[in-house]
């Protein structure tokens, strides 16, 4: 017998448009996702310039990585 | 794992399931990942406070996420739109297990649609908790991960339905070595205690195939609970994978663990492929030492004395797969032949470029590659431990997504599908399995005034103000026959009676 019987009339999935910060950042980050479902073995051609990147990442993440690593705690799942 | 129902087989359509052997190679695919949660920025935890404790932790924070969730569904176990099952699970783990999917390419998309979604709730459970708990600084994180700063490990859970022909014996012998090495391209890295490792989750393995879950940790378990007719099938749920960012790892992830099974299928039909030859008497051991060997010089030793590395063992399979494909591409449908000989061919490149050591080449798409390049140039700047963990972890994090999302915003990392592509895929059902109705039972139920449920196997729905529930079961997931069963389910939610009341509600 299936477990919950409830009534509802919208979905938790249609508020997203309120949700501009992932649609922004998702955007910026898949600025270069190939469409279509069938998927081709195009690789990137860009070489990985490190210093350049962690120059951008270092300015986001949060200073204190100690107190970042170890408010990371959670019980294990299966 | 959710406790789900047992999918009877005594139910009135099991009589119409053949009990013909299934000679194809279609398959069903699935991707259950479970996230981790944490929570930085709260200043009144910081004055004072121990170092690292916050006053929220993460069982407050995935129940304040998941309040959208109860506010519509009355449980923290639901399905969304698209046919996949959200829920908390064991730890405070937010968990989605993506919709049956009869592609690894349609299982990838709704891993991201899984993604995208966990991002959003995590996004209305920061605006939340910063307004109740009064900071505007506080960020709630989310990982696609497998472990946290404690040594807790949780997993990406890969399910895919494997015909019975094939023994656990033979998966032990043929299939076990395969993913023992699959981590060389499939690992996501992490870096603990200062060391740097392939594998997320090598170091929490051990057991082979067991039954049990929580206790020890098996590589693989066949599940009791096919969710389809258990005389045809078995559903293989493999714990051993890390959880991907990179798309494209996810997919050879999947793809080449597919092909393997189809060549174990073929010989348990009497074909053979000679993969039992890389039986390992200890793949957890040998895991642990491939994760820590970044130069893939380690070799495994099997029976007769024989020693092979990673590289070497992948190549074997990746060329009993391209054999396969010789014998077989006709059989396949042409999405899944094409997938089959893309794949091939990139996993023969990618074992070339390991060889090779081309570093740039992999990091295009390996995880673990990409995320060594980050750390390593991180430390080599003098970053610190902590700050390299701490990379590692931001990495995953698909809330705050500064890392992963720079490489791929840099086009140094290529995503499979686009953002429209992934938000669709959060509202569509995958074609061509069960999930297409049970995709359409759930956009009927959210417009419906009637009471309905759930689950891999059935659908039910009882008019408003009646007791008596009608029920339909989807037993067979191939199947997108719209059963008269099926049919009387849909019209009660589109507002008539139903011709058959079968069963009292709970």
């Amino acid at each position: 017998m299936p477990e919950q019987i409830y009534a509802q009339n919208q979905s938790f999935e249609q508020n997203e448009e309120q949700d501009a910060e992932l649609n922004e950042a998702q955007a910026a980050g898949q600025a270069n996702a190939q469409t279509g479902t069938q998927a081709k073995a195009q690789l990137s051609d860009a070489i990985l310039d490190v210093d350049s990147l962690l120059d951008d990442i270092e300015s986001t993440l949060e200073e204190n990585a100690e107190e970042y690593v170890s408010s990371f705690v959670q019980k294990g799942g299966e | 794992m959710p406790q789900l129902r047992d999918s009877s087989n005594s139910g009135p359509t099991s009589r119409t399931l053949s009990v013909t052997p299934d000679t194809s190679f279609e398959r069903i695919f699935g991707i259950e990942t479970e996230y981790g949660l944490s929570v930085t920025g709260e200043k009144s935890a910081t004055e004072g406070a121990k170092h690292g404790e916050t006053k929220l932790d993460a069982a407050r924070v995935a129940s304040v996420m998941f309040e959208p969730v109860v506010a519509q569904s009355r449980s923290t176990n639901t399905y969304a739109d698209n046919g996949s099952r959200l829920y908390l699970d064991v730890g405070a783990h937010p968990e989605y297990a993506t919709a049956e999917a009869r592609t690894v390419s349609d299982a990838v998309l709704l891993d991201a649609a899984g993604e995208n979604l966990m991002a959003a709730l995590a996004h209305g459970a920061e605006r939340a908790l910063q307004e109740r708990e009064g900071e505007p600084d506080l960020r709630v994180h989310m990982y696609k991960n497998n472990a946290d700063s404690q040594g807790h490990s949780f997993g990406c859970h890969e399910n895919y339905l494997v015909r019975r022909s094939v023994s656990l014996r033979e998966l032990e012998k043929c299939f076990i070595p395969f993913l023992v090495t699959r981590q060389i391209f499939a690992g996501a890295g992490t870096f603990r205690d200062g060391e740097y490792q392939i594998s997320q989750r090598a170091d929490f393995l051990d057991d082979t195939i067991s039954s049990a879950t929580t206790r020890s940790r098996p590589m693989i378990n066949t599940r009791d609970e096919p969710h389809a007719d258990s005389r045809l099938y078995r559903r293989l749920h493999v714990i051993v994978g890390d959880s991907n960012r990179s798309q494209r790892a996810t997919w050879m992830k999947m793809m080449t663990a597919h092909l393997v099974l189809c060549m174990l299928e073929a010989q348990s039909r009497g074909e053979d492929y000679r993969l039992g030859v890389f039986a390992m008497n200890e793949p957890g051991f040998h895991m642990k030492k491939i994760s820590r060997d970044l130069d893939f010089r380690y070799r495994i030793p099997l029976s007769g004395g024989v020693e092979v590395s990673a590289i070497q063992i992948q190549r074997e399979y990746c060329d009993a797969a391209e054999l396969f494909l010789q014998r077989h591409a006709d059989e396949l449908k042409p999405d899944m032949r094409e997938d089959a000989a893309v794949c091939v061919q990139l996993w023969r490149r990618t074992l070339s470029q390991c060889e090779a050591r081309d570093w740039t080449a992999l990091a295009s798409w390996v995880d673990w590659v990409a995320k060594y390049q980050l750390i390593s140039g991180a430390v080599r700047r003098g970053a610190s431990e902590a700050k390299g963990l701490q990379l590692d972890f931001a990495y995953h994090d698909i809330a705050h997504d500064t890392v992963f999302s720079a490489l791929q915003s840099r086009g140094f990392v290529q995503a499979l599908y686009s953002m429209d592509a992934v938000r669709r895929a959060r509202h569509e059902a995958p074609r061509g399995t069960r999930a297409e109705l049970r995709g359409e039972f759930l956009r009927l139920a959210r417009q419906s005034p009637a009471r309905w449920s759930a689950d891999w196997t059935s659908l039910s729905a009882a008019p408003a103000q009646e007791t008596r529930a009608v029920t339909a079961h989807i037993l067979d997931p191939f199947s997108v026959e719209k059963t008269s069963e099926y049919e009387a389910v849909c019209a009660v939610l589109r507002g008539g009676r139903g011709e058959d009341p079968m069963l009292p509600l709970i």
